[in-house]
């Protein structure tokens, strides 16, 4: 625990401290969450470096909330294990919830109450309340601070609820969907905050999303799930430097060998060949990949390497699996 | 935040490559000038509204290359304009080019004597001709 802290100490202090590599704020081994019959997550393994911003990808219903539910304890694995700030999920929830602070998708905050007595129930559950903290951030937000939950807006619900679950001083943020339901502008005042106030501070945050572009803008990180599966977890940076798709067009219909000995290279993923024109869906060292296409004996009229945004990255990774099925 | 600096997180490039190649260009261009101070990693990141991690990395980029410093209780200082680090390596790779050319040369079966003479005479034609005119 106590290495756990310092950790994310050392990282609020020192600027130039890269936070990725080193230690991970959560584990995930071969987790499997089952409703019935049916696997919701299937066998999911990956880490989150500490003091990243990790973007949480999948489509609907891809086991997205269930996973994030399995790491704060509310519903037990059918198999596998996960570790959150080093603490086993399963015998050791109450430290985890101690040190994570929470926003669910729906954030159900109880309606009927004002903020101040929601704030004094939210004390009451956690050891490190800090109600400057939350107060700050209240203030920081804008919102009416006598006014009765049901009566904020969409937007000023999601902006108390980040307040709340800053209040225990966590480690770590976790959020599930956090601006579904936002416009525009309170979606980016969102972000912001979490970036200028949580992530400057070392703190990890783990939000689930299916909205890339904003995914694309605030993560450092990034995982896609599909069918409680992972399909990828890379650095974001990393991603879109050594993915890339790499258009060809030959003078002459390339023979069958050809396009095989294309296929079996060790950088390339897929291709899709129409007439005289080749697609490649590249991966690692795209330059090493060209030089060898080039120096191969059939005329090429032309030659692109075209860049891959996120968008793009799920999309062609979605379109994948698709295939193999 | 600085003007001249407008990053797009949506692009297929990194972002932390656009905000090395914006910031060199400044300094080409004469915007940012040895001593002045970049804005700090918190600022940058609150202000583009993106990770904190890929400010970290793109100004150790440009530590690496020599253009920036991080000093304690300063923050991060232009150090170097980019002429004075350009020049050193197109000179480093000047006399890399001239290891090759050695080496081709003694591929070719020149003597090494053959090759200085050679050499010499080249350098003595340019001077003689009164050097670069510029």
């Amino acid at each position: 625990m106590s290495e756990e802290k310092g950790i994310s100490m050392a990282t609020a202090k020192k600027e130039s401290l890269p936070a990725h590599g080193q230690a991970a704020a959560i584990e995930i081994h071969g987790l499997v969450v089952k409703y019935g019959s049916k696997r919701a997550v299937d066998g999911l393994t990956f880490r989150v470096p500490a003091g990243t911003i990790f973007g949480f990808l999948g489509p609907n219903g891809s086991g997205k909330t269930t996973t994030i539910k399995t790491l704060l304890g509310f519903r037990p694995p059918d198999g596998g294990s996960a570790q959150v700030l080093g603490y086993d999920v399963v015998s050791q929830s109450l430290q985890v919830r101690a040190r994570v602070g929470y926003v669910s998708e729906t954030n159900s905050l109880y309606d009927f109450l004002t903020i101040p007595q929601l704030c004094a129930f939210c004390r009451s559950l956690s050891p490190e309340w800090n109600q400057q903290v939350v107060d700050r951030y209240i203030g920081l937000f804008g919102l009416p601070p006598r006014e009765k939950v049901g009566r904020l807006s969409k937007g000023m619900k999601s902006q108390l609820a980040l307040s709340l679950a800053l209040g225990g001083n966590p480690d770590l943020l976790i959020l599930d969907e956090p601006t579904a339901g936002l416009d525009p502008l309170a979606r980016h005042e969102f972000l912001n905050t979490l970036i200028s106030e949580v992530a400057a501070e070392g703190k990890t945050i783990f939000f689930s999303s299916h909205m890339l572009s904003e995914v694309e803008v605030v993560a450092d990180w990034v995982a896609i799930i599909r069918k409680g599966k992972l399909v990828l977890c890379d650095e974001l940076d990393h991603l879109k430097q050594t993915q890339k798709v790499v258009k060809l067009t030959y003078a002459e219909l390339l023979p069958v060998s050809e396009i095989e000995m294309l296929r079996s290279l060790p950088e390339v993923k897929s291709l899709a060949q129409e007439g005289r024109s080749v697609r490649l869906v590249a991966q690692g060292n795209v330059d090493t990949l060209t030089q060898t296409i080039q120096t191969r004996p059939y005329e090429l009229r032309d030659i692109e390497t075209v860049d891959l945004n996120l968008e793009d990255l799920f999309l062609e990774y979605m379109k994948e699996r698709t295939d193999d099925r | 935040m600085p003007n001249w600096l407008d990053v797009n997180p949506r692009s297929g490039v990194p972002i932390y490559v656009q905000l090395v190649e914006q910031i060199k260009h400044a300094l080409e261009v004469g915007i940012l000038q040895p001593g002045d101070q970049l804005p700090t990693m918190r600022q940058l990141a609150s202000e583009l509204t993106i990770a904190p991690n890929t400010i970290v990395k793109a100004y150790d980029e440009l530590a690496n290359l020599g253009l920036i410093e991080s000093r304690q209780g300063v923050g991060t200082i232009v150090v170097a304009n980019l002429d004075g680090t350009l020049r050193k390596q197109q000179q480093e790779a000047l006399f890399q080019r001239l290891q090759v050319l050695v080496r081709d040369a003694s591929l070719l079966g020149i003597s090494a004597e053959a090759l200085n003479e050679r050499f010499i005479d080249a350098i003595a034609h340019f001077y003689q001709q009164g050097g670069l005119q510029l």
